[in-house]
């Protein structure tokens, strides 16, 4: 069935797509309940070398996406449906051993908190090393060279010195660039950025982000850029994607999706991230709407400013309502400036 | 240069801390009824000659007058007789320490050979058989008495199936001991070239050494597997599973970060076995420091009680020493 919208990609552009999640539904079951849907039917194509934002609230699927994705979800945590596809490989049934010769190779994790996710009695720079070692099948001397240059490489002040420091001994902004180092390593074809720059001030995270982006762009390495500030992918990503309750509500290449935010949740984002107060007042304004979709029901409905009852009987699903440009929303919002 | 000051900041505090242990035990020990001078000159001494010999072993002085006394015989190396051996008690303890050390680091090697591997894979694997198995097996190490699971295995395995000597002390009767030098039987055995009397020396502690390092292995699994169960699910182990590190390597990562709990609770293993094995060593008439203490208490003989205590504290200070150390190798936080 072509025409039901989820067969087709919400961002099916050309070429092949270094990662496809199709359809994805991922439950956490809870004893004696109902299940927890953390992702309903999500579909999400990223192309080699395009950064990809996405952007969603706490508890929105966001982790849990980046760690389905890595076949590393926490338990209870299981896939229910759907396939997640890398470079011709099925993730989704890959055997474990297997798995963990792409994990940190070809696609590789940057973290937040980095300095209780490095080993505390392993010295930074051995920790960059081991990792090359694992996956590049290459001596010690050679990997603790390669260390040393992508220590430089994320601009780590005295590379030979900082390759014997502990994490311990590092800034949050420093072992940030660490965990840089070993995501980047053994130069991955994707990488996922799990809000990881959350844990530093201001000054520090765009200092990080401009890097992380530089390295990124210099490699053509793709990325899925997982954030909860909607304001970072304004100037990082080539496309956003807004999640809420495990759902994609809306995804478009970035200028549209600045310029004309459709779904009634970007906007609420956006007004929330907005510094102008006229800017503000205007997005919080009810706003026109277009006319009612065909059948669904919605998510978001119960928080929804715009919701009618409509909305609360019906899903919605993924439209396509400007070139590349995907809204899941009965009436959504016209051109908001 | 850190680590020596550190060993130097440490020996410092050992002498009051000694001070302090022996104060609390003479006084301890004080209160315990019983007289000695009666228990020495039995029920027939008339009350003279007990009134005589109270002031002769210093008896009727205040209880700080006869601590002052103890101590000033201490710091000259006199630990005093023992009226039960009618020998310095620093001589009893020379020969009868080395007895139960033996025993013990033997019985603690044999427990981290039981508990360890045990731990790490019932941490490893959740839910498969060994799990299971060190679940009972902590369970059971838990409730079963030492000297009971001593018995039993003497019945068994001398008394049915005749395949260990008699559990009647350290060697065999019929075999000539080596010379005395370090009082370990294996050491001196192995100084003298005796291999008849290493080979009855090591049956003599098969079944003491099964017995205590099945038991203890129980609380070393356990906390190995605790420990290991909690780092398999800290950060950075779900790190270097995002990050694809072999499995072997996650697991070696996740032991080397354990370490410091395993090498606590042994330590403290250790400390408490020094009197902990005391059943156990009444069971195979081991005649250890354990014992020769409790024979003390038992006969208001003071002063083997008041060696007991000195030595063993003297002997934890050194294991928490080296413990301190092998942290300081361990982790590069506590190096700074």
């Amino acid at each position: 069935m072509a025409t039901n919208p989820r067969d087709v990609a919400p961002n099916a552009a050309a070429g092949q797509p270094v990662l496809s999640v199709d359809n994805l539904d991922v439950s956490y079951p809870v004893y004696g309940q109902d299940s927890v849907h953390a992702i309903r039917d999500l579909t999400l194509h990223v192309q080699p070398g395009e950064i990809v934002g996405l952007v969603g609230e706490s508890g929105s699927g966001k982790t849990t996406l980046a760690r389905a994705i890595m076949g590393l979800l926490v338990q209870p945590g299981r896939v229910d449906a759907g396939a997640i596809q890398f470079d011709d490989k099925d993730l989704r049934t890959l055997p474990e051993d297997k798995l963990r010769a792409i994990r940190g190779k070809d696609i590789a994790m940057v973290i937040p908190n980095p300095r209780s996710e490095l080993d505390p009695l392993v010295t930074v720079g051995r920790q960059i090393s081991n990792v090359a070692r694992a996956h590049l099948g290459i001596k010690r001397n050679e990997a603790d060279q390669m260390a040393m240059d992508m220590l430089g490489a994320v601009q780590i002040p005295d590379p030979a010195r900082r390759f014997k420091a502990y994490p311990h001994e590092l800034s949050g902004g420093m072992a940030q660039r660490v965990v840089m180092a070993i995501s980047l390593v053994c130069s991955p074809k994707f990488v996922i950025s799990d809000d990881a720059t959350s844990g530093l001030d201001v000054t520090v995270q765009a200092q990080v982000l401009d890097l992380l982006r530089a390295l990124v762009r210099s490699h053509n390495t793709a990325m899925l850029f997982i954030t909860r500030d909607i304001g970072i992918t304004a100037h990082f990503c080539d496309r956003v994607a807004v999640i809420y309750a495990g759902e994609i509500v809306e995804i478009a290449p970035m200028q549209s999706f600045f310029e004309s935010p459709m779904h009634p949740y970007s906007v609420m984002l956006l007004a929330a991230f907005a510094h102008n107060p006229t800017l503000r007042a205007k997005w919080h304004k009810p706003l026109a709407s277009a006319a009612p979709a065909h059948g669904g029901a919605c998510a978001y409905a119960g928080r929804c400013v715009h919701a009618e009852d409509h909305c609360r009987q019906n899903s919605a699903e993924l439209r396509e309502l400007a070139p590349g440009h995907f809204v899941r929303c009965h009436y959504p919002v016209e051109r908001p400036l | 240069m850190r680590i020596l000051r550190y060993i130097g900041k440490r020996m410092l505090f050992i002498v009051p801390q000694l001070v302090g242990i022996v104060l609390v035990s003479f006084l301890l020990v004080k209160m315990i009824p019983g007289d000695p001078a009666l228990l020495m000159m039995g029920p027939m001494a008339s009350t003279e000659q007990l009134a005589l010999l109270r002031s002769e072993m210093g008896l009727d002085g205040s209880i700080m007058y006869q601590f002052w006394i103890y101590l000033t015989n201490l710091v000259q190396g006199d630990l005093g007789n023992s009226w039960q051996t009618t020998r310095p008690v620093l001589e009893d303890l020379f020969m009868r320490f080395p007895a139960t050390l033996e025993l013990i680091t033997l019985s603690l090697l044999l427990a981290l050979l039981i508990g360890i591997p045990l731990g790490v894979a019932a941490a490893y694997f959740r839910r498969s058989v060994i799990k299971k198995f060190s679940d009972y097996y902590g369970l059971l190490a838990g409730a079963l008495p030492d000297f009971w699971l001593g018995l039993i295995l003497i019945y068994f395995f001398y008394t049915i199936f005749q395949i260990v000597p008699a559990p009647l002390g350290r060697i065999g009767f019929a075999v000539i001991s080596p010379p005395p030098v370090t009082n370990f039987l294996i050491i001196d055995c192995i100084l003298d070239g005796n291999w008849q009397a290493l080979w009855s020396t090591l049956g003599h502690l098969i079944l003491p050494v099964v017995t205590l390092g099945v038991i203890t292995a129980g609380p070393i699994l356990k906390m190995t597997q605790s420990t290991m169960e909690r780092m398999l699910e800290s950060d950075f182990i779900r790190y270097a599973d995002m990050c694809g590190l072999p499995k072997s390597v996650v697991i070696r990562q996740a032991f080397r970060n354990s370490l410091p709990s395993i090498v606590t609770i042994v330590s403290v293993l250790y400390g408490f076995l020094i009197g902990g094995a005391v059943l156990v060593e009444i069971v195979f008439s081991w005649g250890g420091a354990g014992q020769y203490a409790v024979q003390g208490v038992l006969n208001a003989d003071i002063n083997p009680v008041l060696g007991f205590v000195l030595f063993s504290a003297i002997l934890s200070l050194i294991i928490y020493l080296i413990v301190d150390l092998i942290y300081f190798a361990i982790d590069p936080r506590i190096r700074g």
